[in-house]
This record gives structure tokens, C-alpha cells and sequence, in this order.
């Protein structure tokens, strides 16, 4: 029999990055000129780290929900499709409100964001329909989700914009807190801010303790590892898992919403549309963070942050192919996924219940 | 015999404690009749078993008093009051809990929250889980009734025995008065199975009922007060042990006579068919757990194995069925040397394998039992045809299966997972044995399975002994070990420690060897403590 050489663990790939970043920041502070050097500067600019940030939002509210959802037994890949109509509805309702102008009020942009978040809900639920009281296969029913989504934005932008791309309708503004963005390095990153990363951070914590804390979470953690244990109990599973999959629809509608009018400012529909794969992008980074809400905030933050270092490096001119610098996070995602790729899924996941089966 | 103690449509007055009171239970599925007008009386603070074969019926009634199923017809009287309950969380809330055969755990999540699950106590204004009051009441449980649990281990990690210790905590933090074990001890270990009884005693000196679901005579006569026998779907009696013999039982049970010993009359034996020399297997962590066995089985030979689980018979069946390479030593089949024959070619051969887990290695639960006959045939000329699968030709096989079997309900159509555990093991059974098999390794082959079912199958591996071919038997129920076997073998961590004439070696010096003492080792005194742990 061939010995398969076995696949180092989370911990192994931690310490192997924090060694590959040594190198690189003991060579870039030697040799500020080599590439190691210049990229060492990007990394260290405030300006990528406020770009990470806002660039994290859609990824990890994306892979927040969709922890709840797999979680509870419903593996919902359809989050990227989530984050294209949440994103698209939130931009063309602040359109609507404001008449296109880009000097918006605040308060257009909340309604917006409201709207956003409430049609991705919406989707979430015809999802959960389709994948708990019809017992669909949840696999095809999310992908059938995204290939929706895909062709509903831009079709719905073509009949009002004539054109697949929807006009600006301008920006969240950053919101700051006194005193506490005063404190130095960390400051003026989460505490000078658009709401949206306020969101974000806070999703984290609060998706933690839900998931952890509370009797909700243990239901959720049970409903996917054995849900007829949970029926025996007494726990609907229907209930939990209908409740589960309607709070992936919420946050990654919180992340799409928050991303186009935080960051956006504008919905491309064309091809992939400006989500870009963020979605997927997120089940890779929860896989990664073995489910755990706060892990998989701080995963986002890689895959944001060569984001973000790929458009600083922009930015300064470097004659790098952007598409070559694209492949970047994605290439990423398949590292990561070959050195983790044992995440254990939850026993139920991917199966209807069916409570009369006895 | 059914005269002793039959309390059936007595006409006991109001005035008995009866804790349960099932009255004149029908339940009717579509076609079958499951419950024909079942009474069911349990005295509070006794240990009721309720007895019968499979498919008689004892777990329908238990899912009507559960609440999961409704009777078409009769009354459910929790403490003298008619009480109806639709769904389960009724029936906790009357002071019922069941323990299901299938562990209902959570296996990734700890002790406390599994008992805790969807009562879980709440504070901060229910914003989150009162963890410490969980673990306070679950000392509070174990304090009073005996037990001993980690609140925080993981459940997947602890025995099975320790799992049920859990189930039977959720049940009793669920403030559970009447206690429902469906089949107990048939995923426990012997020592496990002495343990429970003495949880039973416990249970009920603090005022608990418990009614035990079984298809077991030995554990239904030791451990009830009082047993109710079902055949058929109907009540044929109510006895109390004490009054009663196990044949009654049996008789009463099956609605005939019934061997509860096999007998083995000598045969000539012929050529060896298996031999094993030297097989040394290591697990995947490098321990040793299989060291240096020797085996023979001749033609007309039952070889026996018996041992506690755990000390190398699973390794060395997978060694001689060809699931596994022993790292040491050779394997042959009447003849040739087959130690690193795939598994096909072994079954070409004519090797047989009723395995250990009929869900894990003996059926694909998902499908039918048509589609589940043909494995392990799929490729022999007997049913397949330039590798298109004769289906017909398959299907009537099943149904000849099921049939000679007696395996219930008699549907091939239906999924495997949709028949009880001893239905499914009667079919695993019956597919190997009609292989025509030389050699026939049988491990726990009647495990789950009714007396009724265990006396055909015991009778049809004495047929094969007596037609010439060779058994090899691995079972940790002592009995049938012993009554079947010409040659009994006992192994411990991984090595036979000895190989005994089963017709005069005693259940206590066989309890001894599987203990690991060398014969003509200990005293007598220390021989009878032994024997607790090592027998059933």
C-alpha cells in the first residue's frame, strides 16, 4: 500500500505562515529595495490595512452565516448568490430613494442597507423551503441560488440602467468614535471606520455566542450532528434549522449590503458580477476556521489583505499583471484547502430530516 | 403453561399502584397489525421486561406509550389517569422517558449538554445556558442513583456502556419517573451488562419504574420482577420469573418448543480447509494486536473463538476474509496460500463472512434488501451476465433469502435500514450461508437476533458442519460458542490462550481464560470473582 505523507494540521500551517512572514519582514527590512522591501511597506501602510478591513466585510459576514446554516445541517453554497442580491438591491434602492445623486443623505443609504439585508432573507428562505420542507438536494439548490442571482441583478439593471453596471450611488461615511480612535496603531482602524466594519466585528462576537453560549446554538450544533437526538428531546429540527439557514440569509445580506454601500458604491452585474466569488471565497475561510465565527473574521482578514496588498501594489505602478495578481486569494483558498483539508464536516450535513421515518 | 401468574385481561381493581397501565392497545399499520389488543400492567417501583421475538411487537407498544406513535384503538393510563400523547415532549412531560437501541447522543457535544439538550436551564433573561446548574444537577443525579460521569467529556468519546449511563441521566434530568429500555445489553459487553443491572436495582429502590424491552430469557428471567411475553403482536401472558422455567418462557415466547441448546453430534472430519500459521497483525498505531496465531478448521469442523471484544478477533477475521494483510505469517484456503488473495477471490473460493457490523460491513443501509443480496455476488456467473446484473434472478434469491430466514417484514423492496437489527442480521446471515460456501467465518452471527431466529441459524450452521464444510465462529456469547464448537478456542490480546474441548470445559474456567489466566493458573477462590466479569 502507498503511505500517503500525512497532511500537517492547522497548527503546522499557523507556525509555517508566521515563519514565511518572518522571512519576509527580516528580508524587506534589510533589503527595502528588493521586492520583499516594497511589499513590506504596502503591508505596513495604514491605507491597506483600512482597505483589509472594508474588503474582509462581505467574506466573513458571508462565512459567518454560512456557519449557522452548515452547522444545522444545511450546507448552503448559495451565499454568493445571497451577497450578489443583497448587495444589487441595497445599491438600486438607495438609487431610487435618492434620485441616482451620489450626495446622498445618510438616511437613503440605511434604507438601502435595510432592503439589502431583507431580500437576501428572503432568498435564504425560499432556499430553506426548497432544501427542508421539499428536501431538496442542497448542493444543487444553493448553486441554482447563485446561477439566480447571477442573471436577476444585472437583467433587473439592464431594464432600469440600460447597462448591466447600475449608476454610483456614493458612500457609507466612516464613523468615528472619540477618545478611542485617539489610541495609537489600533485606532484609527476599528474605531475610525464606515459602519459596516463596525457590523462586521460585531457579527463576529454576537455569531460566537449564539453558536456557543446559548441553548439556540447547542440546538443548532445538534441539529446537524444528529438530529434525531435533538427530535427525541423534543427540539423541533425543522424550527431550528429553518431559523438557522434565515440567519445565513441575514448575515451575509449584513455583508453584501454593507460591502456595496460601504465600499462599492455601485453594483457591476457584468460576469461574475462585483461580488467576484467572495462568497465562495467565504466557505473556503470557515472550512478553514473549522466553524468557529471569531476564526473565520480572522481568516477573512488573509484573503482580504492580498486583496488589498493587490491594490496597493496597483496603485504604485508596479507593472504586475492584474490578472496574475487576481488568482492571488483563490490560489490561496487551494493552499489553504490542501493543508486543512481535513475540516470535519457535520455528521448530518447535506441531509433532510425526516422526523416520520421511524 | 401459561396458566402461572397470567395477569392478561385480569380483573384487577384501581386500587394496584400501577405506574403504566397499557389498556387494550390495537395498532394498525397499513396491512400489518403490529398490536392486537395488548394489555400491559407494570407495578410501580418494578422492573417490568416486556419479551418477545422480533417483529412481535414489544417496540411498537413502546412507541404508542412514548407518544410517537397513536393507537388506533385503547388507553394509555400514566399513574391511573388517561393520559394521550401526541409527540414525544408529552410524554417526557407525563414523567416517561425511553432509551432508545440507537443511542440518541450528540457524539461531538459533552455530557452536560447532551443531557441538557432542549431543556437547557437559562439565565441572564435567557441570553444564555445556566452551565453550572447543569452540572450541579447532574451531580446531584449521579449522587443519588450511583453513577459516575464526567459532565465535560465528549460523548463520542466514552464506552458504550458509559453512553447509556447518559441516556439514562437525560431521561432522569427530564424528571423521568417510568423508564423505557429498548434492547439495553445488545451493544454492551458482558461486564457492561452486570453493570446495567446494577443501575436497574438502583433505579428502582429510589421508586422508579422500569420496563425493559428484551428478546433475551437469561436477562429478562434475572433481572425483571415481572415479564410480559408478546407473540404476534398479542399479549400470550404474563409471568413472574420465579414461578416460571426458561423453556416455559421460551415455548410461551415462540408458540412452540424450542432447543435452547444446539446439539452437536460428532462428525468425521475431513481435509483442512483454513489454516492460519504465525499471523501477526499490527493496528495503525503500531501496537500488536494480533501475535502469532495457528489455526486449523477441517472440513466438518466448527471451530469457536471465544473472547471479550477487543482482543484480535476482529483483526484476525479481516485477515483470513482478506479485509486485511497480516504484517506476519500465512493464510490458507484449502490448499493455496491466499494471504494476499483480494477479497473476490477469496469468495470465488468459497469463503463466507457474516461480519461483525452488519451496518457497517454486512449491508448498504440505503438499499433494498434485492439490491443488498447480490453483494459480494455481483460479479458470479450466477447472477451476472457480461457484467449486466440479472435483477429478476437476483430478486427471487432475496425473497428465497427472506423466506427460509424468516426475516420480517417479508418485503425485499423495502431499505435495509428500515428493518430492526436482528431482521437485518437473520438476512446478512442467510445471504452468506446460501452461498454455498467450503468455509464459513462467522462472527457473531445470531448477535440481535430472536431465539426463534437463533435456533434456525444454529441448526443451518450444523447442517453445513454435517455436509462437510468448515466454520469458523467467533462469538462473545459464551453459550453458543460453547454448545456449537467442536474445537473452542479462547483468545486474549491476541494470542489463544488456549483451545478447549467445549463439551467438558466449564463457563467458569472459560471465564478465567478470557480473562487472560493460562490454565491450571489460579486458585478456586479467585476463579468465582473472575467469572463475573468474564461470563455474561
Amino acid at each position: 500500500m502507498i503511505e500517503l505523507p500525512s497532511r500537517p494540521d492547522r497548527r503546522t500551517l499557523l507556525v509555517g505562515l508566521g515563519a514565511i512572514t518572518a522571512v519576509w519582514v527580516v528580508l524587506g527590512l534589510v533589503f527595502p529595495d528588493s521586492w520583499a522591501g516594497v511589499l513590506l511597506s504596502i503591508a505596513a501602510n495604514p491605507s491597506t490595512h483600512t482597505t483589509m478591513l472594508r474588503l474582509a466585510v462581505p467574506i466573513a459576514l458571508a462565512a459567518i452565516g454560512g456557519i449557522f446554516a452548515e452547522k444545522s445541517g444545511v450546507i448552503n453554497i448559495g451565499i454568493e448568490g445571497l451577497l450578489i442580491v443583497s448587495a444589487f438591491s441595497a445599491i438600486i434602492v438607495t438609487f431610487w430613494l435618492g434620485s441616482g445623486e451620489s450626495t446622498l443623505a445618510l438616511s437613503h443609504h440605511w434604507w438601502g442597507f435595510a432592503v439589502g439585508v431583507l431580500v437576501s432573507t428572503l432568498f435564504a428562505l425560499l432556499f430553506a423551503v426548497v432544501c427542508i420542507d421539499f428536501k431538496a438536494d442542497q448542493i444543487i439548490a444553493g448553486l441554482a441560488v447563485w446561477l439566480i442571482a447571477l442573471g436577476l441583478a444585472p437583467f433587473v439593471s439592464r431594464i432600469v440602467f440600460d447597462s448591466p453596471n447600475t449608476a454610483g450611488v456614493g458612500y457609507f461615511q466612516n464613523v468615528t468614535i472619540p477618545v478611542l480612535s485617539e489610541i495609537p496603531l489600533l485606532g484609527y482602524l476599528l474605531f475610525d471606520t464606515p459602519p459596516q466594519v463596525y457590523i462586521m466585528l460585531a457579527a463576529a462576537v454576537a455569531g460566537w455566542y449564539l453558536l456557543n453560549r446559548t441553548a439556540f446554538g447547542r440546538w443548532v450544533v445538534a441539529s446537524g450532528e444528529n438530529p434525531k437526538a435533538l427530535d427525541t428531546a423534543g427540539v423541533d429540527v425543522r424550527r431550528v434549522r429553518y431559523t438557522a439557514v434565515l440567519l445565513s440569509g441575514i448575515f451575509a445580506g449584513l455583508g453584501g449590503a454593507g460591502f456595496a454601500l460601504g465600499q462599492l458604491g455601485t453594483f457591476a452585474g457584468g460576469g461574475e458580477t462585483a461580488i467576484g466569488g467572495r462568497g465562495f471565497i467565504a466557505i473556503a475561510t470557515y472550512l478553514f476556521a473549522n466553524y468557529h465565527p471569531i476564526g473565520a473574521l480572522l481568516g477573512s482578514f488573509l484573503f482580504a489583505g492580498l486583496e488589498a496588498m493587490q491594490f496597493q501594489l496597483q496603485n504604485l505602478g508596479y507593472a504586475v499583471p492584474t490578472e496574475l495578481i487576481r488568482t492571488i486569494p483563490y490560489a490561496t483558498v487551494i493552499v489553504v484547502l490542501v493543508f486543512v483539508g481535513k475540516t470535519r464536516l457535520p455528521e448530518a450535513a447535506g441531509e433532510a430530516y425526516d422526523g416520520d421515518e421511524d | 403453561m401459561s396458566e402461572p401468574g397470567t395477569a392478561t385481561g385480569g380483573g384487577a381493581g384501581p386500587s394496584e399502584d400501577l405506574a403504566v397501565h397499557l389498556d387494550g392497545i390495537t395498532k394498525r399499520f397499513p396491512g400489518v397489525v403490529a398490536n392486537d389488543d395488548v394489555d400491559l400492567r407494570v407495578e410501580r417501583g418494578s422492573v417490568h421486561a416486556l419479551l418477545g421475538e422480533n417483529g412481535a411487537g414489544k417496540t411498537t407498544l413502546m412507541n404508542v406509550l412514548y407518544g410517537l406513535y397513536e393507537p388506533t384503538e385503547g388507553r394509555v393510563l400514566v399513574d391511573g389517569e388517561p393520559r394521550q400523547f401526541d409527540r414525544p415532549r408529552d410524554a417526557i412531560d407525563a414523567g416517561v422517558g425511553m432509551i432508545h437501541q440507537h443511542f440518541m447522543l450528540v457524539d461531538t457535544m459533552t455530557v452536560a449538554e447532551n443531557i441538557a439538550l432542549g431543556n437547557e436551564p437559562k439565565k441572564w433573561g435567557g441570553l444564555a445556558v445556566d452551565r453550572d446548574r447543569i452540572e450541579r444537577e447532574i451531580a446531584d443525579l449521579c449522587d443519588r442513583y450511583g453513577f459516575s460521569v464526567d459532565p465535560s467529556a465528549t460523548v463520542g468519546e466514552l464506552s458504550v456502556g458509559a453512553q447509556q449511563r447518559v441516556e439514562i441521566l437525560k431521561a432522569l434530568y427530564r424528571g423521568a419517573d417510568v423508564l423505557i429500555l429498548d434492547e439495553p445489553t445488545a451493544v454492551l459487553t458482558p461486564q457492561e451488562v452486570e453493570d446495567l443491572y446494577g443501575v436497574l436495582e438502583e433505579l428502582t429502590e429510589q421508586g422508579k419504574t422500569i420496563i425493559f424491552i428484551t428478546h433475551k430469557l437469561g436477562e429478562a428471567m434475572h433481572s425483571a420482577d415481572e415479564i410480559t411475553v408478546l407473540r404476534d403482536g398479542k399479549s400470550v401472558g404474563t409471568v413472574e420469573p420465579a414461578t416460571t422455567s426458561r423453556e416455559d418462557l421460551a415455548e410461551l415466547m415462540v408458540g412452540r418448543e424450542v432447543l435452547l441448546e444446539a446439539d452437536s453430534d460428532p462428525v468425521e472430519t475431513g481435509r483442512p480447509i483454513l489454516s492460519a500459521s504465525n499471523v501477526t497483525i499490527e493496528n495503525d498505531r503500531g501496537v500488536e494486536v494480533v501475535s502469532g496465531i495457528d489455526l486449523e478448521v477441517r472440513a466438518g469442523e466448527i471451530l469457536g473463538i471465544a473472547g471479550v471484544d477487543g482482543n484480535g478477533q476482529s483483526e484476525l477475521i479481516e485477515a483470513i476474509t482478506g479485509l486485511q494483510t497480516p504484517d506476519e505469517g500465512t493464510v490458507r484456503f484449502d490448499g493455496d496460500d491466499v494471504t494476499n488473495w483480494p477479497r473476490r477471490r477469496r469468495i470465488d473460493a468459497g469463503m463466507a463472512h457474516v461480519p461483525e457490523d452488519r451496518h457497517e460491513q454486512g449491508l448498504v443501509m440505503p438499499f433494498d434488501l434485492v439490491e443488498n443480496a447480490v453483494l459480494g455476488s455481483q460479479r458470479s456467473p450466477r447472477f451476472a451476465r457480461s457484467g449486466r446484473i440479472d435483477w429478476a434472478g437476483v430478486r427471487d434469491h432475496a425473497e428465497d433469502v427472506i423466506e427460509t430466514y424468516d426475516v420480517r417484514p417479508p418485503t425485499a423492496d423495502a431499505h435495509a435500514e428500515s428493518f430492526s437489527g436482528g431482521n437485518q442480521q437473520k438476512f446478512v446471515v442467510g445471504r452468506e450461508l446460501e452461498r454455498d460456501p467450503e468455509l464459513v467465518v462467522a462472527t457473531h452471527p445470531t448477535r440481535g437476533v430472536d431465539i426463534g431466529s437463533t435456533e434456525f441459524i444454529h441448526e443451518r450452521l450444523l447442517d453445513l458442519r454435517r455436509e462437510g464444510k468448515a466454520v469458523l465462529l467467533v462469538s462473545s456469547a459464551l453459550d453458543e460458542v460453547q454448545s456449537l464448537s467442536d474445537r473452542l478456542a479462547v483468545i486474549y490480546e491476541g494470542e489463544f490462550v488456549d483451545v478447549t474441548d467445549p463439551d467438558t470445559v466449564t463457563e467458569e474456567q472459560l471465564g478465567l481464560l478470557m480473562a487472560g489466566e493460562r490454565p491450571g493458573e489460579t486458585t478456586k477462590s479467585e476463579a468465582s470473582d473472575l467469572v463475573e466479569g468474564g461470563d455474561r
